[in-house]
């Protein structure tokens, strides 16, 4: 009951696929509706929302569904993405949450515009040739990697398990109060590695 | 709008993980449509979760899972561009609220709790056992001491409180816990208007027994 099982796949096939490949891939899409280019997103972030559904309780017909429907989402709404506030998997994870809550919980989630100027994405993507990776998402995940197991745990649960603080709680017999404290430990280093003086 | 009572990190990593109850939802999306501090770290939690995606192991796909989709997009005759319009943000009140509050605060069908203190709940919002609700406190007016059974986000919409955390005005959002005990006075020449959202989900009624019920539900 107690195991929670390690999501990292320390075998770094992932690697074999850069960042600036999934932007531009996404960038085809918004731009020019590729198929071809959405089709490789799809063999890249499909399995991986999957997989996500199921942490989240999904049996594996309906994680399918949901995964396809995300994706069928992220066609349609790929001009919403701003590549100068967001990494592409940032974006691809909020629209699968949602897709999350609005099917398996039933409910409503409001969402605050965490992008400052959003008239025109699409412009954004075009100017944006030198692209830079804007959030530096390698030196996000090195410091998730370098995170103390128990703050890793109360993190995955709360993001895959799809468990609130109390539910995080009972699952690990710990107080709440603790569940609270290893996630702002976690987010401190976070904070801190990223030099935000947030 | 300088704003001094933020979020607490926790609480923006639940938002950005999506385990918050609607009405969390709502007052979060509320005070950070003004909070910029709260933005950039929900913009970090919300990067978390895409690498988290990212490293996640990949579970095998169905065979037709890609012409599904593909059937559908092909299916698509919606403009590939579509404008993106991001929500306008009039006067102090956040433009997410506009929608429960139409006319304005003063145009509420406002509920007599206690002299000075009006309560109007918004209906239709999922809160699990809590509630989402605007109160309005008359100014010197102390609210009973009270406990909650779960979290209480509370925003203050127009005038201030204060209470054993400190002063609390426009913006500014209260983010407590349920071992917190507060009593909050409203301070000022007008009436503090709040925006209060509770979450009690707690699944296990062995513990509701060794509750207290809050004094009038807050
Ligand atoms: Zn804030």
């Amino acid at each position: 009951m107690l195991a929670v099982t390690k999501l990292f796949n320390k075998s770094e096939n992932m690697a074999a696929i850069p960042v600036s490949d999934t932007r531009n891939w996404l960038r085809s899409v918004a731009e020019r509706r590729d198929r071809h280019a959405f089709e490789q997103l799809y063999g890249y972030f499909a399995p991986k929302i999957k997989g996500y559904m199921l942490r989240q309780g999904a049996d594996d017909a309906s994680a399918d569904d949901l995964a396809q429907e995300t994706m069928v989402q992220i066609w349609r709404k790929a001009n919403h993405y701003d590549p100068q506030k967001a990494a592409v998997s940032t974006w691809v994870f909020s629209v699968a949450r949602n897709l999350q809550i609005d099917r398996m919980r039933k409910h409503k989630f409001y969402e605050v515009a965490l992008n400052g100027d959003t008239s025109s994405n699409v412009e954004n993507l075009q100017h944006n040739e030198q692209l830079e990776d804007c959030p530096d998402t390698d030196r996000l995940r090195k410091l998730i990697g370098e995170l103390p197991e128990e703050q890793m745990d109360v993190v995955q649960l709360a993001f895959f398990e799809g468990l609130s603080h109390s539910e995080v709680s009972c699952r690990l017999s710990i107080p709440v109060g603790t569940v609270k404290s290893r996630l702002r430990l976690a987010f401190g280093k976070l904070k801190l590695g990223m030099g935000e003086q947030i | 709008m300088k704003i001094n009572h933020h979020a607490d990190d926790a609480t923006i990593m639940a938002y950005a993980a999506g385990t918050v109850s609607e009405g969390f939802s709502l007052v979060l999306t509320a005070h950070m449509e003004l909070c910029s501090h709260c933005r950039e770290r929900m913009s970090l939690a919300s990067d978390l979760g895409g690498e988290l995606l990212s490293e996640l192991e990949p579970a095998p796909m169905s065979q037709e899972g890609l012409s599904n989709v593909l059937s559908a997009i092909e299916a698509d005759t919606l403009d590939p561009v579509t404008p993106f319009k991001s929500p306008s943000v009039s006067g102090e009140m956040a433009s997410i609220l506009s929608a429960y509050v139409p006319h304005g605060l003063d145009e509420l069908p406002w509920q007599s709790l206690m002299p000075g203190v009006r309560q109007y709940q918004l209906a239709g919002i999922e809160s699990g056992n809590g509630s989402v609700r605007l109160l309005s406190i008359s100014p010197g007016i102390r609210i009973p001491h009270h406990t909650h059974l779960g979290g209480e986000l509370t925003l203050v919409i127009e005038g201030a409180y204060e209470d054993e955390i400190g002063h609390f005005k426009a913006g500014d959002l209260a983010d407590l816990d349920a071992s917190c005990n507060h009593q909050p006075v409203a301070v000022g020449n007008r009436p503090c208007i709040c925006l209060i959202a509770t979450d009690d989900k707690l699944r296990f009624t062995g513990l509701l027994s060794r509750m207290v019920q809050p004094l009038i539900g807050i």
